[in-house]
């Protein structure tokens, strides 16, 4: 703890705190007749309306991985690996109108509160269900840690932790914040995020608002900021032999590459089960309609955050920092920070991120224990559960989830975390089949589902293990050559996943085999219903 | 984007075709908008001391939000009321429906 700034430090410590008051307190916010119901400590009663909702998955899809990362990527290699993020963030929302809705409807007619529930109840299948659960489980792990990571980055640059070479000792800090973090998501479930929600997304604003108005007139304007960062993106890597990176990309593979990556990562982001979580935890159909017209709004910040990037490379402390830093580009933001605000404002700035990162935390692990107890716990090992039970086993799953987590943090050299989720974006993306068109037709065998998303999971992991640089040997990157064209691996993926498929169910239908029951009705994807939902999960009788 | 536009066009209701052809065709185009790169990756004209493609970029989210919203209120038209029951037409139709 030798040169730690002290104001900085007690702002971060005071907002921590506030937010763990906050985080305790919601268990009694909107407070439920009973809250040893999954439907309310996982999905927050089904209550929340807009304005909640907004700031809820608001928080939850922009997560401080996304505050670090995305800047950090611009930074060290400009537009395509970095910039894309802020493409995809746009074509999301038209995206998941389409189908966003319907799953609400579908979810509150049935009560399903995981997205396995529905894969079960549409095609009466527990080996789907099971596939679906276990690629969000394992998804959300490497997602989870990877906040850590956010805030491991804020507080290296705070110079907070010790010196120890021990990993453990060293992030000391980074244990007390997420167990505090894990015992009120115990206490309070979906509650606890969705308010701190309003702290983390107002200190959010703030910061980008000032960065983007304030940073610019310190560091010589706009026209320098991006000079700055042309000219290092064309510069010569030592290492590679090659530029660092793309400014505008104008040749077709990088601009293949780039839309690959912005259509196939917004395909991914809603059947995340944390997005799914959200979503399941308002109120009515409408509000998920008018979130999608809202949420957009995030994103013009978020093509800010990524701006950052630019600006870190036009302060010269900075790239110097990160340089002596080990080069390690996720420094890059809280270290332009620290240079050009004053103290105060970076202590607030440095919460936000923090924050950033425990209420999707949260979120993930909440929406990782309801997978883990409604379609492992409960479907394999004790179908009678009571209702009481099913709570009780997810808020002890997302205390494991999260220390899971945390081992994954410590323990797993960095780089291979933020591959592991680069690799998890590939794997969520290979339910979208089974999810989506599930929302829309019947048409599709479950056998010839569950064959393609392996086969879509297996040639994913295998092409992402291939990707190598001069740098890394392998899982260096998320773009692969498919026929001479650089493209998305998740997209390849998918597209081979949808392809099997369609042929499989060609075949199986000729074949006749079993279909297996759909418990939906076509007229409940629109329904909207007004009142309740029963308070017990599906088809489980409260005894 | 194939997908979303048949689905769009064909799934709540078919009592509406000019309407759900709207909605389809906005979403189609406001996704290719975004994805297709070689309509805005220029460095030229510069808006203020932005090069192009990044300007682009953050317009379009504000342009975006509006459609969005555009989409949301045709489809309101298209939505059963509250609690309604829906027409046949809402799931399970046809194969190829989705495949394509």
């Amino acid at each position: 703890m030798s040169n730690v700034n002290y104001v900085t430090f007690t702002i971060v410590v005071v907002v921590f705190l506030i937010v763990t008051l906050t985080g305790f307190a919601a268990a009694r916010w909107r407070r439920a007749e009973d809250m040893m119901q999954l439907n309310e400590w996982g999905l927050g009663g089904r209550s929340f309306g807009t304005f909640v909702s907004w700031f809820l998955l608001g928080g939850d899809l922009y997560t401080a991985y996304t505050f670090i990362a995305v800047p950090a990527a611009v930074f060290g290699a400009g537009a395509v690996t970095g910039f894309f993020a802020v493409s995809y963030t746009i074509i999301v929302f038209p995206i998941a109108l389409i189908f966003l809705p319907r799953l609400w409807s579908i979810a509150r007619t049935h009560n399903y509160v995981t997205p396995a529930d529905f894969i079960r109840g549409r095609y009466g299948s527990r080996g789907l269900s099971l596939a679906m659960a276990i690629t969000g489980i394992v998804a959300l792990m490497p997602y989870i840690a990877l906040q850590l990571v956010g805030i491991q980055a804020v507080l290296t640059v705070m110079g907070v932790g010790t010196s120890s070479t021990n990993s453990y000792v060293k992030d000391v800090p980074l244990f007390i914040a997420f167990l505090i973090l894990a015992v009120y998501t115990y206490v309070s479930g979906l509650r606890a995020p969705a308010l701190i929600a309003f702290i983390k997304d107002t200190l959010v604003y703030v910061m980008i608002i000032v960065a983007v108005f304030y940073i610019p007139t310190r560091i010589g304007g706009w026209g320098h900021i991006f000079a700055a960062g042309q000219a290092h993106l064309k510069a010569i890597s030592p290492v590679t032999h090659k530029p660092n990176g793309v400014f505008i990309p104008t040749t077709g593979n990088s601009q293949l590459a780039f839309s690959t990556l912005a259509l196939g990562s917004a395909l991914a982001l809603m059947v995340y089960p944390h997005a799914v979580t959200g979503v399941l935890s308002t109120r009515r159909r409408d509000i998920i309609k008018r979130n999608m017209a809202l949420l957009p709004l995030y994103s013009l910040m978020l093509g800010f955050i990524a701006l950052l990037g630019y600006m870190a490379l036009a302060d010269k402390t900075t790239v110097a920092n990160v340089k002596k830093a080990g080069g390690n580009a996720q420094l890059a933001v809280p270290y332009l920070f620290q240079h050009l605000f004053p103290s105060w404002f970076t202590g607030l700035a440095f919460s936000a991120i923090v924050i950033g990162a425990l209420v999707p935390a949260a979120i993930m692990a909440i929406a990782s224990a309801n997978l883990f107890t409604r379609n492992i716990f409960k479907e394999f090992f004790k179908p009678d559960a009571s209702p009481r039970l099913e709570t009780q086993v997810s808020k002890w799953a997302s205390m494991v989830v999260k220390l899971g987590a945390l081992l994954f943090a410590v323990e797993l050299p960095r780089t291979f975390s933020i591959n592991l989720q680069l690799l998890g974006g590939i794997w969520i993306l290979q339910i979208f089949p089974m999810m989506v068109f599930g929302l829309f037709t019947r048409w599709f065998h479950r056998w010839a589902l569950l064959a393609g998303w392996l086969a879509g999971e297996i040639f994913g992991t295998i092409a992402a293990y291939k990707v190598a640089t001069p740098t890394t040997s392998h899982w260096a990157g998320s773009t692969d050559l498919e026929f001479g064209h650089t493209v998305y691996i998740g997209l390849s993926a998918f597209i081979l996943n949808v392809v099997i498929a369609v042929i499989l169910t060609l075949i199986f239908k000729a074949a006749r085999v079993p279909e297996g029951a759909d418990e939906t009705l076509p007229g409940q994807y629109t329904a909207d219903p007004t009142d309740a939902p029963a308070p017990v999960p599906a088809a489980v009788g409260r005894q | 984007m194939a997908q979303e536009s048949s689905i769009k066009s064909r799934s709540p209701i078919a009592a509406h075709p000019v309407t759900s052809a709207v909605i389809a065709i906005l979403t189609v185009a406001v996704v290719f908008f975004a994805v297709y790169v070689p309509l805005y990756a220029r460095a030229t004209p510069k808006v203020g001391d932005f090069p192009f493609f990044y300007f682009y970029l953050l317009i379009y989210m504000p342009v975006v939000a509006i459609v969005c919203w555009i989409i949301l209120m045709l489809r309101n038209r298209l939505d059963p009321p509250a609690g309604g029951p829906d027409g046949p037409a809402a799931a399970s139709t046809g194969p190829g429906e989705v495949a394509k």
